[in-house]
């Protein structure tokens, strides 16, 4: 076979590998732009606290409670002292802890299927969601019944 | 809570007559739009909290960066991670006082356009803003709406070459907030 041919078939195969590549570089690139939310449910535990103590480590130290919780999966348990149902629908748990006013706010995932919706105070319940820190209640996201 | 109620009920009797009052939320609504040449962003955020203290004339807002909610993933992660570094600053704050606070009729119904003059905290930076502010007092129930322009770069918010199409330089924000009256601890 003449020498150019060959070269051509070599470069045919280079750029139809590098095609694959690039076809591959997009499907990663469509696929991140896509991803999902994290699945709640399925998430690792990163503490178990009753809702008593994971308000208290907020109000004595909350740099430190922040370096141990904010962005963790969070199981936390405690008595219901409130819940409430905003105007788009979304459903909001607040946990009783020592202090008499304040305590941890559940905001139910809107992503994720709820066995159910409705909560009566003085119930105690588990709930299982991401800590976004506190501000006059401590605050978690995302919430499923585990 | 229980325990709350009662304060709050006896505050209320207490206070029956007097105008002025603190009031308080905890269910803020804060919601902010990023409408870019390519592309347009929004989150939400339903757990602000804000306080309207009448007789001092101030506002007060405050939400954790966290606890915003985006349809892509990437971008809630971009967002925390990259742009608002929210494991070092985990919070935004606005505290301000009405530029004209005779404006408000306390204890009569309307709708009063006012302007609140005081310091917005994103990303660890401060700057002093005017954010107009509609106090609607309507049945005994006060709503609060502002809406105002957030520059990205005045607060120290990097946005990669890469995504500078994707995101917007000014970013509108929504916060909503419908108040009850503040919960006291113990009889002041």
């Amino acid at each position: 076979m003449p020498a150019h041919s060959i070269i051509k078939s070599i470069m045919k195969k280079i750029f139809l590998y590098l095609l694959l590549l690039a076809l591959l570089g997009a499907a990663v690139g469509y696929y991140l732009w896509n991803k999902p939310h994290q699945n709640i449910q399925a998430a690792s535990v990163d503490a178990n606290v009753t809702a008593a103590q994971l308000f208290a480590a907020f109000e004595q130290d909350e740099a430190k409670a922040n370096e141990k919780y904010l962005d963790k999966i969070i199981q936390v348990s405690g008595r219901i002292a409130d819940s409430s149902t905003g105007t788009e629908g979304q459903i909001k748990i607040t946990l009783e802890s020592d202090d008499p006013l304040f305590g941890v706010i559940c905001e139910l995932d809107p992503l994720s299927e709820h066995k159910r919706t409705s909560f009566l105070p003085g119930e105690t319940i588990l709930l299982k969601g991401k800590c976004t820190g506190k501000l006059m209640d401590v605050v978690l996201v995302r919430c499923v019944e585990p | 809570m229980n325990k709350c109620l009662f304060f709050l009920a006896s505050l209320l009797l207490a206070s029956s007559g007097l105008i002025a009052q603190k009031l308080f939320t905890r269910s803020g609504e804060i919601s902010f739009y990023s409408d870019a040449v390519v592309e347009k962003i929004e989150a939400y955020n339903n757990s602000a909290t804000a306080v309207l203290d009448a007789s001092s004339s101030r506002l007060e807002f405050a939400v954790l960066i966290k606890g915003f909610q985006f349809e892509k993933a990437l971008m809630q992660e971009h967002f925390n991670e990259n742009y608002l570094e929210s494991d070092k600053f985990p919070k935004a704050t606005f505290k301000g006082n009405f530029l004209q606070p005779e404006a408000i009729q306390w204890n009569q119904d309307g709708r009063y356009e006012i302007v609140v003059k005081g310091e917005l905290s994103i990303h660890g930076l401060t700057k002093i803003v005017e954010i107009p502010t509609i106090i609607e007092i309507a049945k005994g129930k006060t709503l609060g709406t502002a809406s105002f322009i957030v520059k990205v770069a005045d607060y120290g918010i990097t946005i990669p070459k890469l995504v500078q199409d994707n995101i917007a330089k000014e970013i509108r924000v929504e916060v909503k907030a419908d108040f009850q009256p503040l919960p006291q601890k113990g009889n002041n």
